[in-house]
């Protein structure tokens, strides 16, 4: 059985605006060990997910409408506040993307990583020092004994980000939810933190759940790999799978527009226009005003679900994502002028 | 020296320094940060130059003080023969219509209550003083084609753009005064990957048909790599590598840079898990108190004995147009590219 098993999640948000459908109907699961990359861009629902697996979500506005989270046998989505709070921060826990907001500036780093192990242990403050100390060591921190004892301030954005990971890690949990952990960092400070990630994880063998934006991180530390867009899955699969046999139109132009991907000379992929406003009711392909593939006939009515494609790789096919044809031959032919963007202008 | 001095932009060991001021008791020095600690440049007309480094090398300092908004503590700065350094507070406004910057948050760097209107009627006046009426209506018009707007939406506020469009705006206010030189600091982090593609591509054929000059600061080498032609790399406050876009990238010669272009992360799971990487030590250390010698040390992955600390290394032209900062210990003789 897996590790966490979520099913058809739904998390709205009920604004003066309308019904915002940040998640609507996600579903996949994590095995023992395992680390699954989910990127989108902003507002694609991503951290939405893992707020609402962590029941994090401010309740009003926002209110899980739906669906099953299940973490070792227990419906995370139905359980009662104590039992919550025994396994947040035990055997489920989250770095958060902004290292600088997620530590309590009046309290010593000490103090804090030891009320995280007292919360669920039975513990001494010293045994708690000595394992807050040997965590600090663990994920690089030079001279811990010392640095304990400091405030967050006194620490630079990569050494805080330490310490959350540190504080996230320090009751082994199984399960461990990155939301965006290097986002705000430096590429130099982020390779040493995603290190240190796998490095635990592979003594530990926890399960971790990594949201990202950014496709490169995902290639170089995730086994499986779901792609957002508007709140929904559009694609699913091992990492292989989804960088190298990608098939939902939305995977395949995110890959085009990345400079590093490109030649120097080409100009770059655009996809055209905005993602769509998720007050209002989406029929058909969520992707479909900003899809390059031909498109003929109208749209249907409700959203695509994923289809499993073969070994796990799944995607959700409208019918329009011509898995055969490649993006190369409908860009040659598409206009990719930057100057017509259909989408643009139709917001705010 | 003096022939450098002909060249398009020329910066010569310019330093600025932030003085912490004395404590209110002891009246000791809180010292000084040496955000950009003697930076010496040429760039070309017509060339884009990217400047990369993490946060609190100095890259947007240096780009500030380019723009003459921070002046320099010592050094010189001319453009076209003209020495900006000199020019007086007052008078600088003046010239500054030949070089323009574009900020890193089109939130926070368009005024949310003049509509686009009089934010580009504003930049444009400062070339043209008499332009008004249909004239100036036609220059607005003309800014916001090229940049991909629709003309019809000029009497909107920037809340009713999106973050890319913003950025369109921010791009025309730059272009309004027609500067020879433009400075974007990190004109793409703040926006989405889908978006970042659009406004790279719009500077890039903005440069190529107005022949702008362009110094594009960023922490993302992969996007520097993108559009310049020449990259510097930065680490507190001073250039350690210098040279063509694809030989800093593809084959660089000091650690720092090799330990930059193995960090990015490549969107391609079998390369990725195949490359080596130089993971360095640490952080960058503080500027208030750079450390001696070769400022890499204390973060270096290599072997390295006292000398490092003590000796500061030259900036040399190592191969034609290829300047390194040249510790014996960042770059190897028989280098070759470790990623």
């Amino acid at each position: 059985m897996a590790l966490l098993e979520v099913e058809d999640l739904a998390t709205h948000f009920h604004t003066r605006e309308g019904t915002v459908r940040a998640v609507d109907g996600v579903s996949f699961s994590i095995d023992k060990g395992e680390t699954l990359g989910i990127v989108g861009e902003s507002g694609s629902g991503k951290s939405v997910t893992c707020y609402s697996l962590m029941r994090l979500i401010p309740e009003p506005p926002g209110r899980i409408e739906r669906g099953v989270a299940r973490f070792d046998g227990q419906d995370l989505l139905q359980m009662g506040k104590s039992d919550l709070r025994h396994i947040r921060g035990d055997r489920i826990s989250m770095i958060f993307q902004d290292p600088m907001t997620s530590l309590n500036p009046y309290l010593r780093i000490s103090t804090q990583l030891i009320e995280a192990q007292q919360t669920h242990r039975d513990i001494d403050n010293k045994a708690a020092l000595f394992k807050a100390i040997e965590g600090l060591e663990e994920v690089g921190i030079p001279d811990a004994s010392n640095r304990v004892k400091s405030y967050p301030h006194e620490f630079s954005g990569g050494m805080r980000q330490r310490v959350m990971i540190a504080m996230a890690l320090i009751n082994e949990p199984d399960l461990l939810i990155a939301d965006e952990p290097t986002t705000a960092l430096d590429v130099t400070v982020q390779a040493q933190i995603l290190d240190i990630i796998k490095q635990r994880q592979e003594r530990l063998g926890t399960a971790v759940i990594l949201v990202t934006h950014d496709l490169g991180v995902v290639a170089g530390n995730c086994d499986k790999v779901n792609v957002m867009y508007a709140g929904q899955i559009v694609e699913s699969g091992s990492a292989e799978q989804v960088f190298y046999e990608a098939k939902h139109a939305y995977t395949r132009s995110l890959q085009k527009t990345i400079p590093s991907l490109q030649e120097k000379g080409q100009e770059l992929y655009t996809i055209p226009g905005l993602p769509p406003d998720l007050t209002k009711t989406i029929n058909g392909c969520a992707f479909h005003p900003r899809c390059p593939f031909p498109k003929t006939g109208a749209a249907e009515t409700g959203r695509p679900t994923l289809k499993d494609v073969g070994d796990g790789h799944c995607f959700a096919d409208c019918g329009y994502c011509d898995s055969s044809g490649s993006i190369e031959d409908v860009l040659a032919k598409g206009d990719t002028d930057d100057i017509q963007l259909p989408g643009e202008g139709v917001e705010a | 020296m003096s022939d450098r001095r002909d060249d398009f932009l020329v910066l010569e060991n310019v330093k600025t320094h932030f003085d912490l001021g004395r404590d209110f008791l002891t009246r000791k020095s809180k010292g000084v940060v040496k955000a950009v600690d003697g930076v010496s440049l040429t760039i070309k007309e017509g060339e884009t130059l990217g400047l990369v480094g993490e946060s609190g090398c100095g890259k947007s300092t240096l780009s500030r003080t380019i723009m003459q908004l921070i002046r320099p503590t010592s050094g010189k700065i001319w453009l076209e023969g003209k020495e900006l350094s000199a020019i007086s507070d007052r008078d600088i406004r003046d010239v500054r219509k030949n070089f323009q910057m574009i900020f890193q948050d089109p939130y926070a760097s368009l005024n949310p209550r003049m509509t686009v209107l009089d934010t580009l009627s504003e930049a444009i006046r400062t070339r043209h003083p008499d332009s008004k009426g249909d004239d100036l209506l036609q220059r607005v018009s003309e800014l916001l084609r090229t940049v991909g707007l629709n003309p019809a939406q000029m009497k909107r506020y920037p809340h009713e753009f999106s973050g890319g469009q913003r950025q369109r705006v921010a791009i025309a206010r730059a272009l309004a005064p027609e500067p020879k030189l433009i400075i974007a600091d990190e004109p793409v982090s703040a926006l989405d990957v889908s978006i970042q593609s659009q406004i790279l591509n719009l500077l890039k054929r903005l440069k190529s048909e107005m022949g702008l000059t362009m110094i594009f600061v960023s922490h993302d080498l992969s996007v520097v790599r993108y559009i310049s032609d020449r990259i510097a790399v930065m680490y507190l406050g001073r250039i350690t590598e210098l040279g063509n876009a694809e030989t800093i990238v593809d084959d660089p010669l000091h650690i720092y840079t090799k330990a930059l272009t193995s960090a990015i992360p490549v969107p391609d799971p079998r390369a990725e898990h195949a490359r080596k990487r130089v993971i360095l030590q640490g952080d960058q250390p503080s500027p208030i108190d750079p450390p001696s010698g070769c400022n890499f040390w204390p973060r270096s992955p290599v072997e390295h004995d006292a000398q490092m600390k003590e000796t500061v290394p030259e900036f040399v032209e190592i191969a034609t147009g290829h300047w390194v900062s040249n510790c014996r210990f960042c770059v190897e003789p028989t280098a070759t590219s470790a990623s």
